[in-house]
């Protein structure tokens, strides 16, 4: 009823302004009205551990509003780190923001704003459908790029479900995009747009602008709102996103359809099987190829139809017994096989100052990724070149597996390790690191007061 | 640092001059009886890219029956950025050209290159009976600091006398960590060059301090390449009895006979025996055993610490030392005996223990590892060696396949996506575990003319099938 109405006003506001505006002129201008009084300016203040130090960096990003009571989508690699947040809403009004949760894998976050002093009244952007988004169709992208706020381009969708094979990774090291393809549009993406809204002429979002292109114009990349709506929703009730994991890359069938004799559009060929995952304790291998799960076909022949192969599995509750029929040489099988939970891409990070490095805990990921033996001892992030650690010769990539010769086997055990030779100042520390497939003992001779004090004494 | 010394060598030259008492004309007959240019036709190949440059450097013949050598830094393929990436830099000399003094010239075949003096060699091809003349070494048992020696550089071929003469002075007698007469004002592009002392004689070439060999240890590769300072060259003298070895037996490209121990290492520090409560001056800490390696068969164990080589003290306490020990291993060559007295922490006490291993030939390096090139395909394969396993960090009894080491960029393979550096697995089904294999599977695969080949390769600790379109 309101939407009828509305179009009646327009189609009246139109005429009685007479036919000199194009239908498409007032088409942007109503999308304009409805999403940008929601957009946020985003001003977060993010930790980065890769040099061997904690630093903080403030950075820009955009958000849009979609809930009354304050929550924001941005993307992870905006606000997925963030210490503290500034928001800046369309009133220029600045509040203050919280990080409820962020999932790199499809580079989301959601902040919820900070309104007890805000005076102002809020709005709240609409979630289209991005399944029913189209190439040729115009949309509008609107954000902070390069942080010139409250700015808007437009354009069109050039491909509705663009797919990078591959390793993609966001800025923090973090895999992304397993589980999604990206809209592309030629409409300006720039640094600082990353977060803001992609708008259809219907005034609703049907895209959050993520990614662009370094040396190319008009190529710029959204996450399909279908994928954030999942996301959001999994955040803000459970606080992350679960997922599912068994343990396999897939790959396009196409063109390998003759040589594993397969009808077209069915099945999904595993190209690799991570090690001590289910899939591999199953006995899953390279070549097969998954027909069903719970009896339910899956096909892959194109790559843009891995990532809705790899969040069907992901889907599931964690700890769910699938019963996978495959195809290998020729004979049908059916294989069982319980999922794990996917868990977190990458390990807490820590900052061991006194030692002069940065460490983060090993996840199962990253021993698949960074190829380790196993996920025993911490991951040596960062090394500041001048210090104990880097004197010493430690280097980023190193795994500590004991500390003056006790092991470590989590974060935890070295966390409570560190701090207690630090708290008790000494001079010295061996760590013993596995660095490509061998063991290293490196000495760190630490300079403190106490053990300044106490070479003083010797002397 | 090193315009400075540059600089001051030529502040010693103008002021010692009286130190100079070479006969040059005496010295510059005796040089171009045996100095020779080297022409070089070299292919450099770097993964899908390949060129070709044309090289003259100054040679020396070193034997009657016309064994040549000259400075083969180029030659050697073993850089630090090609282990670790996998896209090796491969460069084969394409011919040999040797041209005397007069003008003569003689066809030439490339034997190999010394990775630890970088010494190259090349044999003059000519009728059996011809009698080259060669240097003959005097063997100096000690140096003088202060003291002048002169090489001869070779000139542009549009040059004519096509040799000149230089001088530089022994600097220091090192003695750690080895006997080595450090020289200055000679520069890099007089390596292996013949030094002469002031009475004319030939007393050694000019090379580096402990040519810092490849080695496998991949992380101290890293290190250095992150440590961008700019270091001195460290030249001197490569004495005569050094040499005599080489020439006796000069490497042969893919032919090994280094002595292997099999095992990874760091040096033992002062700070590291200190923190130890370790009584050694200096040592090898052995941080891996590879498996069914003379080291794992002469039960070293990770942690021991090697204090002596053969009843002499190994002495070394600075991780830069470390090649010395390698190359003394890879010198004492393979069949040999080697007695270790180690020290060994458990428990809470320290034991001293003597072990024997026999070492083995050295694994193969990624350069040296046979290979087979496919026309049809484009692409040039090699086996796998002990260094990809280590890389990779891969199972040495599991995992199998071949390495791609070259692609013509355009050809089937390259079209198919397939990367310098990939591991092929399988090939049209068959799981390929050498060249030889892959030889094989090609070769089927040539008379069935297939439409597409399906390859299985490993990338980046993930595998992935390639279909690979042709056109027979």
């Amino acid at each position: 009823m309101k939407r009828i109405f509305l179009a009646l006003l327009l189609v009246l506001q139109s005429s009685a302004m007479a036919a000199a505006i194009p239908p498409l002129q007032e088409a942007i201008y109503y999308a304009r009205d409805k999403v940008l009084p929601a957009l946020v300016h985003i001003q977060p203040v993010i930790t980065d551990y890769r040099t061997g130090k904690m630093i903080k960096q403030s950075v820009v990003g955009s958000g849009i509003i979609f809930q009354k009571d304050g929550y924001v989508v941005t993307n992870y690699h905006v606000a997925g780190k963030a210490e503290r947040i500034i928001c800046t809403l369309y009133d220029r009004e600045q509040v203050k923001a919280q990080l409820v949760g962020g999932d790199p894998m499809t580079d989301i976050a959601v902040i919820k704003l900070d309104l007890t002093d805000y005076k102002g009244t809020l709005n709240v952007a609409e979630f289209g459908n991005s399944d029913s988004v189209q190439v040729g169709q115009y949309v509008l992208a609107m954000g902070s790029p390069l942080a010139l706020s409250r700015s808007v381009s437009c354009g069109v969708i050039s491909t509705t479900d663009r797919f990078f094979s591959g390793d993609v990774r966001l800025p923090s090291g973090e895999k992304t995009g397993m589980y999604n393809n990206w809209i592309q549009t030629d409409a300006a993406i720039n640094p600082g747009n990353s977060g803001g809204p992609l708008v259809d002429l219907n005034g609703k979002v049907v895209g959050i602008n993520s990614r662009a292109t370094l040396f190319a114009n008009n190529i710029g990349f959204a996450i399909p709102i279908n994928i954030v709506k999942y996301v959001t929703n999994s955040i803000i009730t459970k606080g992350r996103v679960v997922r599912s994991w068994i343990g396999v890359q897939c790959q396009e069938l196409q063109d390998l359809e003759g040589w594993f004799r397969t009808n077209r559009n069915q099945g999904v060929l595993i190209s690799s099987v991570d090690p001590q995952s289910p899939a591999d304790s199953a006995g899953l291998r390279a070549g097969d190829i998954i027909l069903k799960i719970d009896n339910r076909p899956v096909s892959a022949r194109f790559a843009e139809e891995l990532p809705a192969f790899y969040k069907l599995i992901a889907d599931y509750p964690a700890g769910t017994k699938l019963a996978l029929t495959i195809q290998r040489d020729d004979t049908t099988k059916t294989i069982d096989l319980v999922t794990h939970e996917l868990g977190d891409v990458l390990g807490e990070d820590l900052e061991c100052k006194d030692w002069g490095f940065t460490a983060k805990g090993i996840t199962k990921q990253m021993a698949v990724d960074n190829q380790l033996e196993d996920t025993l001892g911490i991951y040596v992030s960062g090394v500041q070149k001048v210090g104990a650690a880097g004197d010493g010769g430690l280097l980023p990539g190193d795994v500590i597996k004991a500390v003056d010769e006790r092991p470590v086997t989590t974060y935890k055990e070295f966390y409570d390790q560190y701090n207690a030779l630090t708290a008790a100042s000494v001079a010295r520390v061996l760590l013993t690191v596995r660095r490509f497939g061998s063991t290293k003992f490196i000495l760190l001779k630490i300079e403190n007061e106490k053990a300044d004090d106490a070479e003083k004494i010797k002397e | 640092m090193k315009k400075y010394i540059l600089a001051l060598a030529g502040v010693l030259i103008a002021i010692n001059s009286w130190g100079l008492s070479f006969d040059f004309s005496k010295l510059d007959n005796k040089a171009r009886e045996y100095t020779v240019a080297v022409n070089m036709t070299v292919e450099i190949s770097l993964g899908m890219q390949s060129t070709e440059t044309q090289d003259r450097i100054i040679g020396t013949v070193v034997s009657k029956d016309g064994l040549v050598i000259f400075d083969g830094t180029a030659l050697d393929g073993e850089s630090p950025f090609s282990m670790m990436s996998g896209m090796q830099i491969d460069t084969k000399p394409k011919s040999v050209e040797i041209v005397m003094m007069d003008g003569t010239k003689y066809p030439a075949d490339y034997i190999g290159t010394d990775r630890y003096t970088h010494i190259g060699f090349c044999k003059i091809n000519s009728d059996k009976k011809k009698e080259f003349k060669f240097v003959d070494f005097k063997k100096r048992d000690n140096f003088r600091v202060g003291e002048w020696l002169a090489v001869y550089l070779l000139m542009p071929e549009y040059i004519e006398p096509s040799l000149a003469a230089d001088v530089g002075m022994v600097a220091s007698l090192i003695k750690i960590p080895e006997d080595f007469a450090l020289t200055v004002g000679f520069n890099d592009l007089e390596m292996t060059s013949v030094l002469y002392d002031s009475l004319g004689s030939p007393v050694g070439v000019l090379g580096e301090l402990s040519g810092q060999g490849p080695g496998f240890e991949s992380g101290q590769m890293m290190q250095s390449m992150s440590q961008s300072q700019q270091t001195l060259p460290l030249l001197g003298v490569i004495p005569p009895d050094k040499l005599e070895k080489l020439f006796a037996n000069p490497p042969k490209k893919g032919e090994i006979n280094r002595g292997w121990l099999g095992i990874y290492m760091q040096v033992l520090t002062s700070d590291l025996a200190d923190y130890w409560g370790l009584n050694a001056k200096g040592g090898i800490i052995i941080n891996e055993v590879a498996k069914d390696s003379p080291a794992d068969s002469a039960g070293l164990k990770t942690g021991d610490i090697m204090i002596k080589i053969d009843g002499k003290e190994i002495g070394l306490n600075k991780e830069e030392n470390m090649p010395i020990f390698q190359r003394q291993i890879a010198e004492l060559g393979a069949g040999a005996k080697a007695n270790f007295e180690i020290l060994r922490r458990q428990d809470g006490k320290i034991d001293t223990l003597n072990l024997q291993a026999v070492l083995a030939a050295a694994p193969l390096s990624p350069s040296e590892a046979p290979q087979y090139k496919d026309t049809n395909f484009d692409l040039t394969l090699r086996n796998m060696v002990f260094a990809d396993y280590n890389i990779n960090n891969l199972d040495r009894r599991q995992f199998k396949g071949v390495v791609v080491k070259e692609l013509e960029s355009g050809g089937w393979a390259a079209v198919g996506e397939i990367m310098p550096g990939d591991i092929i697995q399988a090939i049209d089904g068959k799981k390929v575990t050498s060249v030889d294999d892959a030889k094989e599977v090609f070769s089927k695969i040539a008379e069935k003319k297939p439409k597409e080949v399906v390859f299985f390769i490993w990338r980046d600790n993930k595998t992935s099938f390639a279909n690979i379109k042709t056109e027979w």
